[in-house]
């Protein structure tokens, strides 16, 4: 997990959307090697969008050649709603920037057979390759998407019925009228969102301070799903100052110091490695090819490497997903200098007390698989 | 879904632009269809129809405005609609002469003001005036939306510059019909639209009280103007279908405190609707409060016009004016048109945008409300709301795009840079 704390809203938003285009040119998207965005709604990406917009306006980025998904959709009302997602979609990102209307896909809440609309979706996102990278909000509550709580963590796209509070926290946007609040919605899944090869969440304000304490220093668990995150090889979370007030004070300033850490090595905490690259990128010499076109890491080429440690869910995925596709390691940008995690446990004398921690040091990392499992089951 | 052909001929996308939207200047994108001639509901055209613009044109934070409508214009550029001329054909030409040049000052439609004249003059003219956008050709410039028969059912105590000795009074619709033509006013003796879409009349005269309603049902607009009618009458007149007035405060009875007149209609008394009313702020015909009382008093009903005579654009000097069976001549003077060796003001010289600057120096009106007065409001009074002077989509794409040039004293005034009908852009401020 990579925690980035900025000091408020504007820097976080900041953070995000330059880390979004940071990756997008690095993957150097074309047309048949498309880069795949994940979306979300809501107030948490407001910034990050009026600043994708600023830059592609900028000239710094295209989305010429990026397929994006949005994470849900409203049931039931027109899709030209002023509330409905497609048109915050519309008012906030894609009228401005030079995304083809081909390449965006966003649930359709009035679909005629709804089930069949989510199987279809699920379908279009594995035919473009899966998700490169998926942007999300959180709730109140730690839901990702509307993943509410309670949501199985195997979930994938589907019809869903929306958590009261949801409901009433949404009746603002429809003159405070409950019978106007749209109560299901499509939604993407929690394994949906694993699946992506990278997924990067933006937390901001105290409002959503308790979420992110029980989704960082607690376990994770179905009551507080975007905790799923724990699970994938490559999460990210941005968060503003006010976002960490229920974290504690080490949680917060070893998080600060890893950062400040690997800045001073020479290299900032962007995901370095091949998560995925545009074919045209030189391939570096210790890849082999593996299925046409797709580079792979075949584990145990590059040495030395010091192994960061194995993340469950390439058990808990099946082998056959884009999360799951290359074989972790934390590896810098320069091909010199090998990030060594820092972990809280080693902070701590009484190491006793993290028997039970999910992630497993290294030295434990054989024997600390079967613990985990328990936990994704 | 909407077809997978990306090919949509002509839809331009103008962003970083103000848009007139209600009563406030709103940063956003409007889509325009050259095709169609039509403002596109953006949102939908991406993710129905999987279209791009053609182009994107940046307006660097200018405004865009609906087109203006214009309800009062006699003529301009050396040609008055009161005209008969010996080859009727060369008439046709001198509209559409016109109609290319009035839509260079932000004029994309308007209904073209014939005063009061003979009936043989009327039934001459008219059939050029009406309807003149069926062809939704952007190089034809401004269009007309039906003629303005300002008289000659006018009181003549109050007849302005109007020659008296054309004045009459109607008792009957055949009055009427008799004056102006039959298929000119009568929907069912021609094919399509009838060319008259608005009448002028003092509604205390002859039976026009009960020819108002007559005149309504034939999509016709009935305005109270050149008149003598009390407060009582105007009432009257009102609750029986007039919906505006022409160039309130001239050429009727002043506001008096004991019988407010025809202005009065404006209180919300007698329960009424209160009708749309012309103010002509060229700074000659009326004082600038009397103008910033007049919208005041009913800020929605509030429409400016010129009142222009043909010879607006043209340079000082003397002209001659066709004037029922006279032959007079009009002295310009600046701004300042008078009847040859009289005081009496006969129509003016100046260009809407003029108006619209006199009145946001005058008024503090934002500039919203300036433009409102002459786009949304004037098409609403047309009855032609969603077609005309709006930015909502399906309405029609006349657009003008404006800069506001400030100084240290505020705004110094709205500037029109480009001018576009149908979705196409026809001018250019090159001076800029």
């Amino acid at each position: 997990m990579r925690l980035i704390i900025r000091d408020d809203t504007e820097a976080a938003s900041f953070y995000v959307a330059n880390y979004i285009i940071e990756r997008i040119k690095h993957f150097n998207p074309t047309p048949t090697h498309p880069f795949v965005l994940g979306l979300p709604t809501g107030s948490s990406p407001l910034g990050v969008y009026r600043i994708l917009v600023e830059k592609y306006k900028a000239g710094e980025i295209s989305f010429e050649n990026v397929v994006t998904f949005n994470m849900d959709e409203y049931i039931g009302i027109p899709r030209d709603h002023p509330q409905s997602y497609h048109t915050f979609m519309w008012q906030h990102f894609f009228s401005h920037v030079n995304i083809h209307p081909r390449n965006v896909h966003i649930l359709n809440g009035n679909a005629p057979n709804l089930e069949a609309e989510c199987v279809e979706y699920e379908a279009k996102i594995k035919s473009s390759g899966g998700v490169d990278l998926f942007l999300a909000g959180i709730g109140e509550d730690g839901h990702i998407a509307f993943n509410e709580p309670g949501s199985s963590l195997a979930s994938r796209t589907r019809v869903k019925t929306l958590a009261y509070d949801t409901v009433l926290a949404n009746s603002r946007f429809f003159n405070n009228d409950l019978d106007q609040v749209p109560k299901m919605a499509l939604t993407v899944g929690v394994q949906t969102v694993l699946e992506a090869r990278e997924v990067v969440v933006i937390v901001l304000g105290a409002r959503k301070s308790l979420a992110l304490q029980k989704c960082i220093e607690q376990g994770v668990n179905h009551m507080w799903t975007l905790s799923s995150l724990q699970l994938h090889p490559h999460p990210m979370i941005v968060c503003d100052e006010d976002a960490t007030l229920e974290l504690q004070v080490k949680t917060v300033k070893y998080f600060k110091s890893i950062e400040l850490v690997a800045r001073a090595q020479g290299f900032e905490q962007i995901l370095p490695s091949k998560v995925r690259t545009g074919p045209s990128k030189p391939v570096p010499v210790q890849t082999i090819l593996v299925n046409g076109d797709h580079e792979r890491y075949v584990n145990g080429i590059e040495s030395p490497t010091i192994l960061a440690p194995q993340p469950t869910t390439s058990r808990l995925l099946s082998a056959a997903t884009p999360a799951a596709e290359y074989p972790i390691r934390s590896r810098s940008v320069s091909p010199d200098i090998e990030l060594v995690p820092d972990r809280m446990a080693s902070r701590i004398t009484d190491s006793a007390v993290f028997r039970g921690r999910l992630t497993p040091g290294p030295e434990a990392q054989t024997n600390g698989f079967a613990r985990v499992n328990i936990v994704g089951a | 879904m909407g077809s997978t052909t990306p090919t949509h001929d002509g839809i331009t996308k103008l962003t970083n632009c103000r848009l007139l939207r209600g009563n406030a200047l709103v940063w956003g994108d409007v889509w325009v269809c050259s095709t169609t001639g039509k403002i596109l509901r953006s949102q939908a055209t991406f993710y129905d129809d999987l279209i791009l613009p053609d182009k994107t044109i940046d307006l660097g934070g200018r405004i865009v405005s609906p087109g203006f409508v214009e309800c009062q214009l006699n003529g301009a550029f050396g040609f008055n609609f009161s005209t008969v001329l010996e080859d009727m054909s060369q008439y046709r030409k001198r509209v559409s002469d016109l109609n290319k040049m009035l839509v260079q000052t932000g004029v994309t439609s308007y209904v073209p003001t014939v005063t009061s004249q003979t009936s043989e003059l009327y039934k001459k003219v008219l059939p050029f005036l009406g309807t003149s956008g069926q062809r939704r050709a952007a190089e034809d410039g401004a269009e007309s939306l039906g003629a303005h028969v300002e008289g000659p059912f006018l009181n003549p105590g109050k007849n302005g510059v109007h020659n008296v000795s054309v004045l009459r009074q109607a008792e009957s619709f055949k009055d009427l019909e008799d004056m102006y033509g039959v298929s000119n006013i009568n929907p069912d003796a021609t094919e399509g639209s009838i060319p008259i879409k608005m009448i002028t009349a003092a509604p205390e005269l002859g039976h026009m009280m009960e020819l108002i309603p007559k005149l309504r049902s034939r999509g016709i607009v009935c305005s109270i103007g050149h008149s003598e009618a009390t407060y009582e009458e105007a009432s009257v007149a009102v609750a029986a279908g007039a919906t505006m007035i022409t160039h309130l405060f001239n050429a009727m009875r002043p506001l008096h405190h004991r019988n407010p007149g025809i202005f009065g209609v404006l209180g919300i008394a007698e329960r009424l609707p209160r009708p749309f009313f012309g103010v002509i702020a060229d700074g000659i015909h009326l004082h600038p409060t009397t103008v910033k009382i007049a919208w005041n008093a009913h800020p929605d009903g509030f429409i400016l016009v010129t009142d222009a005579m043909h010879m607006a654009g043209l340079p000082d000097g003397t002209y001659p004016w066709t004037n029922g069976e006279a032959q007079q001549f009009i002295t310009k003077k600046g701004a300042v048109l008078l009847l040859e060796g009289s005081e009496t003001i006969a129509g003016s010289s100046s260009i809407l945008i003029d108006c619209v600057n006199n009145f946001l120096q005058w008024s503090g009106a934002t500039i919203p409300q300036a433009l409102k007065a002459v786009t949304s409001t004037p098409a609403a009074m047309l009855d032609l709301k969603g077609v005309k002077g709006n930015l909502e989509a399906g309405a029609d794409a006349d657009l003008v795009i404006l800069s506001d040039n400030y100084t240290e004293d505020g705004l110094a005034g709205l500037v029109v840079e480009e001018v576009w009908k149908f979705g196409i852009k026809v001018f250019e401020n090159c001076a800029a």
